[in-house]
């Protein structure tokens, strides 16, 4: 299946040495995704384009790449 | 023919001394990488957009504002025969379809940035050469992390993993020679240039591949018979250093792996030797009064990046290129070092007003200050200049660098540069910032 960029919102909890986790993924339509399970977090190029800190995350029993780009959020969506 | 052999035999030996000295601090064979991000501009594009990868792509500069040369191209462009300096015109004309996409040089900035923090990993010392190359020297490093070529695999894939860049890697005992490396191979893996095989790699390459041997050096090496680096490498060295200076013994030196300048350490910074800018403008000028607005914002920029510095200089250079691009250029002392913007602009156009009569319009100028030092001295009051007027210059420019640094660039400009804004609406300093890189970096120029 193809797999499309799409910038997202998403809800961080960064602690006072600079540690990132993300907790929710904000969708347009105004849902919130919860993230169950940071798998990983490294540095890696995206398949749809750009790179950054990769965090594979679980959400809703599936594997979604989340991706800090500089200072924006993207995912890997299955959606266009 | 016998005199000639045993000259030649003469100058090998002395070639073969030569490399005996290119060793490192421990006495042993440096192991030098030098690293290149294939044509980096138009990769960047593609690793963001993994689409351009299927159309002949370049970036290029802007055609309406005259820009408008190739800056990099992707391999299907290439298959066209596009090549890197040409103009967008003659692009498109060899390729109709061809897409161009504007420079984006904070994120070339950024990426290649991240591209070195990798290098950094393995080495302390990594000396940029420009945004897409640098050289490793991994000498120190072999005992930590093991076999160079192991390792220089493992950096391509750690750039491919991480950045989604593809970097070609040559390895050597000097800079020069892995420098070489990295141009022969680019898609399969590392080039290695030892001292055992570098006679049969290196010197059947075209001359015009060592560092410094350029169109005009190429010209003159041709005039002698010396079409490849293992002709130069064998050519009586004395003979190149009558014919071309210590230029000419300098290339000879390096086409024989004698090069045994160092590699800097991480976040080494040459001293700064001058500051400048210059412009290719939007439309040509045909006289003196339009070309002012355009000195003015080429001098605070000039001026103002000198304050960043903390220097000041008494060495004001002009470079002027025509609509038939031919080069013009000339420099003056000043009684004293400055940094104030109105006094460089009144000296390059004092200048440009001895120098050129405007017979055909001009298209780009420069403008540049050397002999520099800290700013901070004593200034010598003088009885026949107005010191208050001086003053109040340097204060004019104090408060527009903390206007512009707290509210834009745009937000404070010289009422002279609104007659033609299209000609001085460029912000010099930050927008129109190159990379040129000098091989030596103020270092000694002979090893």
């Amino acid at each position: 299946m193809e797999l499309f960029k799409r910038y997202v919102d998403v809800i961080i909890y960064q602690k006072r040495n600079g540690d990132i986790t993300p907790l929710y993924v904000c969708w347009e339509n105004g849902k919130k995704y919860k993230i169950d399970k940071v798998l990983s977090s490294e540095r890696r190029a995206s398949q749809v384009g750009g790179c950054g800190m990769r965090y594979a995350c679980m959400i809703q029993g599936k594997r979604r790449n989340l991706f800090l780009e500089k200072n924006r959020w993207f995912i890997e969506s299955y959606q266009p | 023919m016998k005199i000639k052999n045993v000259s030649l035999y003469i100058e090998i030996s002395n070639a073969y001394k030569y490399n005996k000295t290119a060793v490192g601090s421990m006495g042993k064979d440096r192991t030098i990488f030098h690293i290149d991000i294939n044509h980096c501009y138009a990769q960047i594009e593609e690793m963001k957009f993994p689409e351009l990868r299927n159309v002949p792509m370049a970036v290029g500069g802007h055609e309406e504002t005259r820009h408008g040369i190739i800056l990099a191209k992707n391999d299907l462009a290439k298959k066209y025969g596009i090549k890197t300096g040409e103009s967008l015109r003659e692009a498109k004309q060899k390729c109709s379809d061809l897409l161009i996409i504007p420079p984006s040089y904070d994120d070339y900035i950024y990426y290649t940035s991240l591209v070195k923090e990798i290098y950094r990993r393995y080495s302390d010392h990594v000396e940029s050469f420009g945004l897409d190359e640098a050289w490793i020297d991994y000498t120190d490093s072999v005992s930590l992390f093991g076999d160079p070529l192991k390792m220089a695999v493992q950096i391509q894939k750690e750039v491919h993993d991480e950045i989604g860049l593809d970097v070609s890697v040559g390895l050597s005992w000097n800079k020069i020679f892995a420098k070489l490396g990295s141009d022969m191979k680019k898609k399969d893996g590392p080039a290695v240039i030892t001292r055992e095989n570098y006679r049969e790699t290196v010197w059947p390459l075209p001359a015009s591949d060592l560092l410094y041997v350029g169109p005009a050096t190429t010209r003159k090496l041709r005039q002698r018979g010396i079409y490849t680096i293992g002709e130069l490498a064998v050519y009586p060295r004395r003979f190149l250093k009558k014919a071309m200076g210590i230029p000419g013994e300098m290339i000879s030196v390096f086409a024989n792996g004698g090069d045994t300048s160092p590699v800097a350490e991480n976040f080494y910074r040459s001293p700064v030797k001058s500051v400048g800018n210059s412009m290719t403008m939007v439309h040509d000028v045909d006289n003196l009064e339009d070309l002012r607005p355009v000195y003015y914002v080429l001098c605070e920029a000039v001026a103002s990046r000198m304050r960043d510095h903390g220097m000041e200089g008494d060495v004001i250079s002009i470079s002027l290129r025509s609509s038939g691009l031919d080069w013009y250029g000339c420099e003056r002392k000043i009684d004293q070092k400055t940094d104030v913007s109105m006094v460089i602009l009144h000296t390059a156009m004092r200048l440009v007003e001895e120098l050129y009569d405007f017979e055909k319009p001009l298209r780009a100028v420069g403008v540049s200050v050397s002999g520099l030092r800290p700013s901070g001295s004593h200034r010598q009051l003088n009885l026949f200049e107005d010191e208050a007027a001086y003053e109040k210059a340097r204060m004019t420019d104090l408060v527009m660098d903390e206007i512009r640094e707290k509210y834009g660039y745009y937000a404070v400009q010289r009422a002279c540069t609104a007659v033609d804004r299209e000609l001085t609406a460029f912000n010099v300093k930050d927008e129109h910032t190159v990379h040129p890189v000098g091989y030596f970096q103020g270092r000694k120029m002979m090893p």
